[in-house]
């Protein structure tokens, strides 16, 4: 048996304790879950094992010999392997190629195939899985990828095996199939070290748990003494949730009603209204339908049936996102730099270009106009800039975040959609974007807010709706709730109130 | 802070520079390069494909690319010699056959953008290879159209004026040149489809999100570049007095070198009718001198092609040392 342990390691970045001092061990021919939520220094703990960064203070030991990588490829070297939640395989070529990629069998200066094939079958095997070794990779099914991927890491005998979110691909079937691999590869003598933020996966396939919060370890216990009760208050603790302003109150008119929408696989039988100024939370997990909802909503994908309504009139079906747009839609997408901005063009443009209709004079422009538009936000959202010609990727994630509502309120909107706004921006920036959204909701604009962070939602919302596998499970507001009660039934899981 | 506001200013106007030392040069070295007449030998010289290098370069702002001009041109120029070639014998006068002739050639190429614009947005076919296939195919219609010979000497007067005739000394095409070139300045600075057309080719799901027609943009695009082939077909037809299924082979090479060393990037978003200007008279100057200087016809094909190479790297160069 052996033993990978950490002593008070320490992970400081520019601003921001990531790791602090935590002591923490995993035993071999177990699964040992390492859970946390966003930010707690989860990801940053498995990077120092992979030697994709070096911890600031505090060292680590692998059966008490003491460990320092400078790269992944001297953790590599001493049996780290790690399996992260991107697929890293190469869709094009076979399932064998994958496995030994960069290192194919060779006869002089051909690739020796049937011993490629061979160790391949060999390997797969011992996962205790039927995968053919020369199946194209795009012909398998995902968890199967998420096997070859493993059978990729195990090739390379580690004694210290990652994973990382490796279910967030699967479709629930899928997941049972995976598992079973992973029981098989705890017979061998490895450390298995299982990150996942899907709580109900936890008891089925760890043994340990081992939480961090805010980059300090708040405990290690057995998965068998524990409920899930207890899992998610070691994982949040008491957390202060600041209240909604006073004089940021929804009014009685209904402005957005959605009756019964459907997208075959996305989502389903989807009910709810918004009234004038209201901010409504969309909890869920990863996966839930969110997004989709929230793009079906805004026109930008189609949904099969059901029906919206805006000020009590019916949106036609196939209304594109344009008409959608003149209605007083509007939406900031969730992945900002690849939905959101157009990263080669200056901060102006990319402040108007939702509202080119109505800065423009028919389809002459009106540079005087546009460029107030575009001035008219920077003021209002106050957003940091050095020069408005300056390219929007020379700004800060809040800043580019700004940018992409701005975009949306020179159109005027009644109705914003938000998609993650928060993600991968600062604190500060957090609180001034939720100032913007409460700001205009005191202005009458109704607000929909999807977010993972659901202290977010508690924070901002009025009212909370609840999806879980494309489906409206329960509606709380946020003063009936608190934060471990909402993730648990963001989970589905009624029993653990 | 200036130095960087100096080397900002150099690299923006590369081509501007390099040409005006160009023209320095030639002038000391040749005492025939720097008369008015030679001046609108190139203009005019430069009108032909520049004209489709102004379409051509709002189709790769908007991040596309249409490979099958040539043949563009020379199916529209056998398509008017048809017309004015058949139509009179049944009455019509050749004025009006000519100009039924003209219209149904911008017709067609109205259609074509709109196949191309269609196969590459609603199929999610590369332009690449779309404009690949019709370049093929609208080469063999143009033969078919032609009956594999030119058709020569059946166009009206005023209409061989139209690549020949000159207002005081400045002949027709330059002036189809300038024009078409402000038309696409005020197109790409002006209007909404302009910056639809940056928005597009800047970042399409972007700009779909932000409530632009991306189809719509696209077609525009893909359509101005093939109308632009039939004012080209216009000006060829008329200068050589016949139509021909041979017109405009291998120009989508002098086209996009042009567009690409007037600073239009190929991967979309970013580039100014301006530069594209510039570019077009840059390939002309450089083509002009080599004549005068006596280069070898060989030569001055490897020399474009260096040129070509040399505007990318510098285009590289250029994102690399402003970043």
């Amino acid at each position: 048996m052996s033993v990978l342990r950490t002593e008070k390691i320490s992970k400081q970045y520019p601003g921001c304790l990531a790791l602090d001092q935590v002591t923490a061990s995993f035993e071999s021919g177990k699964v040992n879950a390492l859970l946390g939520k966003n930010g707690s220094g989860k990801s940053t703990l498995v990077k120092c094992f992979a030697g994709a960064i070096q911890p600031t203070s505090g060292s680590f030991y692998l059966d008490d010999k003491e460990l320092h990588f400078a790269s992944t490829g001297e953790a590599n070297a001493q049996g780290f392997a790690t399996v992260y939640q991107e697929m890293s395989l190469v869709p094009s070529l076979t399932v064998a190629e994958n496995i030994f990629l960069g290192r194919m069998p060779k006869k002089g200066v051909l690739i020796d195939w049937k011993k490629a094939n061979a160790d391949a079958a060999k390997l797969l095997d011992k996962m205790g899985v039927s995968i053919n070794p020369k199946e194209i990779v795009s012909r398998l099914s995902m968890w199967q990828c998420q096997v070859v991927e493993i059978t990729k890491a195990m090739s390379y005998n580690p004694r210290v095996l990652m994973l990382d979110e490796p279910t967030s691909s699967l479709a629930t079937n899928e997941v049972e199939s995976l598992f079973g691999v992973i029981r098989e590869l705890k017979k061998q003598d490895i450390i298995i070290i299982y990150i996942s933020h899907k709580l109900h996966e936890v008891p089925q396939i760890t043994d340990t748990i081992t939480v961090l919060r805010d980059g300090q370890l708040i405990g290690k216990v057995n998965t068998a003494d524990v409920t899930n009760a207890d899992i998610v208050n070691m994982m949040f603790g008491e957390t202060q949730i600041r209240a909604l302003p006073d004089d940021v109150r929804p009014q009685e008119e209904v402005v957005l009603e959605v009756k019964d929408l459907c997208r075959k696989d996305k989502f389903r039988d989807v009910s709810f209204s918004l009234r004038k100024g209201e901010v409504l939370g969309i909890a869920g997990m990863l996966g839930a339908g969110r997004t989709e909802l929230l793009k079906s909503i805004f026109g930008a994908d189609p949904y099969d049936s059901g029906q919206i309504f805006v000020n009590g009139e019916e949106v036609p079906r196939n209304a594109s996102l344009v008409d959608r747009k003149k209605l007083g839609l509007g939406l900031t997408p969730e992945n900002r730099k690849i939905e959101g901005l157009i990263l080669i063009h200056s901060i102006r443009d990319n402040l108007c270009y939702a509202s080119m209709d109505k800065t423009a004079d028919g389809w002459l422009e009106n540079r005087g106009r546009r460029a107030a538009a575009a001035e008219k936000q920077v003021k209002e959202l106050e957003i940091k800039i050095p020069d408005i010609n300056a390219p929007i990727s020379s700004l800060s994630g809040g800043n580019q975040q700004k940018v992409v509502v701005g975009n949306w309120l020179n159109t005027e909107p009644q109705i914003m959609l938000y998609d993650e706004p928060s993600r991968g921006i600062d604190v500060n920036a957090k609180q001034q974007i939720f100032e913007i959204m409460w700001a205009q909701a005191k202005k009458g604009i109704s607000t929909i807010f999807v977010s993972s962070e659901l202290e977010e939602l508690l924070e901002v919302c009025h009212r909370i709706i609840i999806l879980k596998e494309g489906r409206i499970i329960g509606e709380v507001t946020p003063d009936e709730v608190n934060i471990n009660q909402l993730y648990a039934l963001s989970m589905g899981d009624k029993t653990n109130e | 802070m200036n130095k960087n506001k100096v080397k900002n200013l150099v690299l923006d106007h590369i081509i501007e520079i390099l040409l005006i030392l160009l023209v320095i040069v030639m002038a000391i070295a040749s005492p025939n390069f720097l008369t008015v007449n030679n001046i609108m030998n190139i203009l005019r010289n430069q009108a032909l494909k520049g004209v489709i290098a102004f379409g051509m370069t709002m189709v790769i702002i908007a991040g596309q690319i249409d490979l099958s001009i040539g043949s563009q041109v020379a199916l529209a120029g056998v398509i008017i010699a048809r017309f004015c070639r058949d139509l009179p014998a049944s009455g019509m006068s050749l004025t009006a056959a000519c100009l039924l002739g003209i219209l149904v050639a911008i017709i067609i190429a109205v259609l074509m953008g709109f196949i191309h614009a269609f196969a590459q947005h609603k199929f999610g076919m590369p332009a690449f290879i779309v404009t690949l296939a019709t370049l093929n195919a609208m080469y063999g219609l143009a033969g078919m159209i032609c009956g594999g010979f030119p058709i020569a000497n059946v166009f009206p007067q005023w209409f061989l004026n139209i690549g020949v005739g000159r207002v005081a000394v400045v002949p027709v095409p330059a002036i189809i040149l300038i024009v078409v070139f402000l038309i696409a300045h005020f197109v790409m600075t002006y209007t909404t489809t302009g910056r639809s057309i940056y928005a597009i080719g800047g970042n399409t799901e972007a700009a779909r999100l932000s409530g632009i027609r991306v189809f719509k943009t696209k077609i525009v695009v893909f359509a101005s570049v093939q109308v632009m082939c039939v004012l080209s077909a216009i000006m060829h037809s008329a200068q050589v007095a016949s139509g021909s299924y041979s017109f405009g082979k291998g120009w989508e090479v002098d086209v996009i070198s042009s567009v690409v060393v007037g600073g239009t990037s190929m991967a979309g978003g970013i580039g100014k009718p301006w530069g594209t200007l510039m570019g077009v008279l840059f390939m002309g100057v450089v083509i002009n001198a080599m004549t005068i200087l006596n280069v070898d016809i060989y030569a001055q094909y490897v020399v474009r092609g260096c040129i070509m190479a040399f505007a990318v790297l510098m285009a590289t160069f250029q994102s690399k040392a402003k970043a």
